[in-house]
């Protein structure tokens, strides 16, 4: 009753001294937006790339590309290295127990025409694993299988994108088109793939914008040996995310095998993600730094405030004391008051939290997420300075002598 | 005489309202402590209309406080409604107070930013009675005064004489034991303190009032006149 009764006196007092009150809230108002963009942000950033990877495969990808060494070396194996080969999939395939499943690529420009369209485009020779590995999946049709493999099949598979491109409203599957001026029937067409971190820019088109055939096709056209194919880049999909250490080891030692020389490089996604989780780590504490100092002033400016306010009302304080309120009872009111004060603070700063994360994310063109969360969390900060900092006032108030409170002009 | 005294550990309060008994009270300023009451022996019964006079400095207002239960006596025993209220906590004395006293001021003391109705509810909001009880509670105390007509004003919004009516609606309000008035004229004109005399006058006889006052117009209209000096009572008309 007597905490509902200070609650109607604080909205009031609030709603009467409205510019003082905002002016003694800015401390909490910062603090408490400082740390919705801070949780807006972070959380919203970890969402986003933990989604990111779920719709592109999955954080149990590695990736596996060459690296030029620059190093002079006279081992004949290491001179003879060619890079990533075809045969490094395979090897891959069976040497490294902790990966299920290999996807080799080799890229590479060509002319490809239907009726009168003719466009140099990308091309890709994949092996069926591709279709798992990046989660992408034909629409129409079907995509490459281990007979395309084992047969060097003359077929290709379009990206959505390039379908359009160069069928436009015709059904593709079925049609002959041809690539470097060999005809290539297609047997499918891929699903449209997108995800967007800003809601403009779809960072899946180029997976749309692709023409993929046999991997062993491609290597026949061109006139390379199967296993020596030059291989552009590799994907490799690990057994247990626990497990992902020995996974990328186990792929760096048969290549080092069959290289001679460590002229790749190997990384996990799980690897990547510790590493921008530290990095964003930082950058959290640093917004989350700001935040508790500016609770801290705005938490030491209501404690000034409520310590003057109780010096101007030591006899009303007198009169409540004096028909039957307990020290207790005066304690409640004027810690209620501060925690009231600081938590209206807490609800401004939710609005001005949410026009730094906007500002930030415009900014950065990073996501931002509000969520029920992070609301309860920055009004618990700020709950929680009115409670501590409006502690030393309520006991002072608690604490005054009747007699000399009603003496008080 | 036979007959045995069965009442022997009867609390000698039992007719009394107030049981003073050899009350005094130091205040210890280091070497030159005063000594404000120098043993107080009073009683007061159930509906009295009393006043307190004497000079300034001759314990009134030490004396009123400890009857308020705002102070504690340094020695002494205080009955009051048969409770030894003379030892209590802090936290005892203001649920005393809240319950069985009610208080009048020179200035009035209604809290500036609350109506006439929130004022006088005040000292049931402490009780921790409902909303309902206490506005039908808070009406028939300013109908007792003649107020309900001005429930909806603030205190800056009324005379002097229409203030301290509120305060004794207040006063009223928890139907205490006591009613304790310290120069309740004193920021009143002749005529508008007179009116507030009448107030009191009318109630006593259903209350116990005491009044602190150095005017002796207003002594003379209580029906018992307790005068201290030095922190003695010299003439108590009465002192059982």
């Amino acid at each position: 009753m007597i905490l509902f009764e200070s609650i109607i006196d604080g909205i009031r007092d609030i709603k009467d001294h409205l510019g003082r009150t905002m002016l003694q809230l800015v401390g909490i108002i910062l603090g408490a937006g400082s740390i919705v963009a801070t949780f807006s942000l972070s959380v919203a950033g970890k969402a986003a790339s933990m989604e990111y990877y779920r719709v592109s495969g999955g954080i149990q990808k590695i990736w596996i590309w060459d690296r030029p060494t620059g190093k002079v070396t006279l081992d004949a194996k290491a001179l003879a290295s060619r890079g990533l080969t075809y045969g490094d999939a395979l090897a891959i395939q069976n040497g490294a127990k902790e990966v299920d499943l290999v996807s080799p690529v080799s890229q590479e420009s060509m002319t490809i025409r239907y009726r009168n369209v003719e466009k140099p485009r990308s091309v890709m020779g994949v092996a069926p694993a591709y279709s798992p590995m990046n989660d992408v999946h034909a629409a129409r049709g079907r995509f490459i299988t281990d007979n395309d493999l084992v047969t060097g099949a003359r077929v290709v598979v379009f990206g959505s994108d390039r379908a359009q491109e160069f069928f436009s409203t015709d059904d593709p599957i079925g049609k002959i088109v041809s690539i470097n001026g060999t005809g290539y029937e297609v047997v499918g067409v891929m699903e449209e793939k997108y995800f967007s971190f800003d809601h403009k820019r779809n960072v899946m088109r180029w997976m749309n914008r692709q023409i993929y055939m046999p991997i062993t096709t491609f290597f026949t056209r061109k006139g390379e040996p199967l296993a020596g194919g030059k291989v552009s880049f590799m994907h490799a999909r690990m057994r247990d995310i626990k497990k992902h250490e020995e996974a990328v080891d186990q792929i760096r030692k048969v290549l080092l095998r069959e290289h001679g020389v460590k002229d790749y490089d190997v990384m996990s996604r799980v690897a990547n993600l510790r590493r921008n989780e530290q990095n964003n780590r930082m950058y959290d504490m640093t917004f989350m730094i700001c935040g508790i100092i500016s609770l801290l002033v705005g938490g030491i400016v209501v404690m000034n405030i409520q310590l003057a306010s109780f010096n101007e009302r030591v006899r009303e304080v007198g009169t409540r004391k004096a028909v039957g309120a307990s020290p207790a009872q005066i304690f409640s009111q004027f810690l209620s008051e501060s925690i009231l004060v600081s938590v209206f603070g807490g609800f401004i700063g939710l609005f001005v939290g949410k026009l730094f994360t906007d500002g930030i994310a415009a900014l950065t063109r990073d996501p931002a997420i509000i969520t029920a969360d992070t609301v309860v969390k920055a009004l618990i900060f700020a709950a929680g300075t009115g409670l501590i900092f409006g502690m030393y006032p309520a006991i002072r108030a608690s604490r005054l002598n009747p007699i000399e409170a009603l003496r008080t002009e | 005489m036979t007959a045995v005294a069965y009442n022997l550990e009867e609390p000698v309060t039992e007719k009394a309202l107030i049981q003073l008994e050899d009350i005094t009270k130091t205040y210890d300023a280091g070497e030159n402590a005063v000594q404000a009451l120098d043993g107080i022996d009073v009683a007061i019964e159930y509906g009295q209309f009393v006043s307190i006079i004497g000079p300034s400095g001759s314990g009134k207002s030490t004396l009123m406080h400890i009857l308020g239960c705002l102070d504690t006596p340094t020695t002494g025993k205080y009955w009051l409604d048969g409770q030894d209220v003379a030892e209590l906590s802090a936290r005892a004395l203001a649920r005393i107070r809240n319950q069985k006293i009610g208080f009048v001021f020179q200035t009035f003391n209604l809290l500036p930013r609350a109506t006439v109705l929130k004022n006088v509810e005040l000292p049931l909001l402490y009780a921790g009675l409902s909303r309902v009880e206490r506005r039908a509670r808070a009406h028939e105390a300013l109908e007792r005064v003649g107020l309900t007509n001005r429930a909806k004003f603030r205190p800056n919004e009324l005379s002097g004489g229409q203030r301290q009516r509120v305060a004794i609606a207040r006063a009223l309000v928890n139907n205490p034991s006591l009613i304790l008035a310290d120069e309740p004229t004193g920021n009143l004109d002749q005529k508008t303190g007179s009116e507030i005399i009448d107030i009191f006058e009318n109630l006593s006889g259903q209350e116990t009032i005491i009044i602190v006052t150095h005017d002796p117009t207003i002594a003379s209209r209580t029906e018992r006149r307790i005068k201290l000096v030095d922190g003695r009572i010299v003439d108590g008309e009465g002192i059982e």
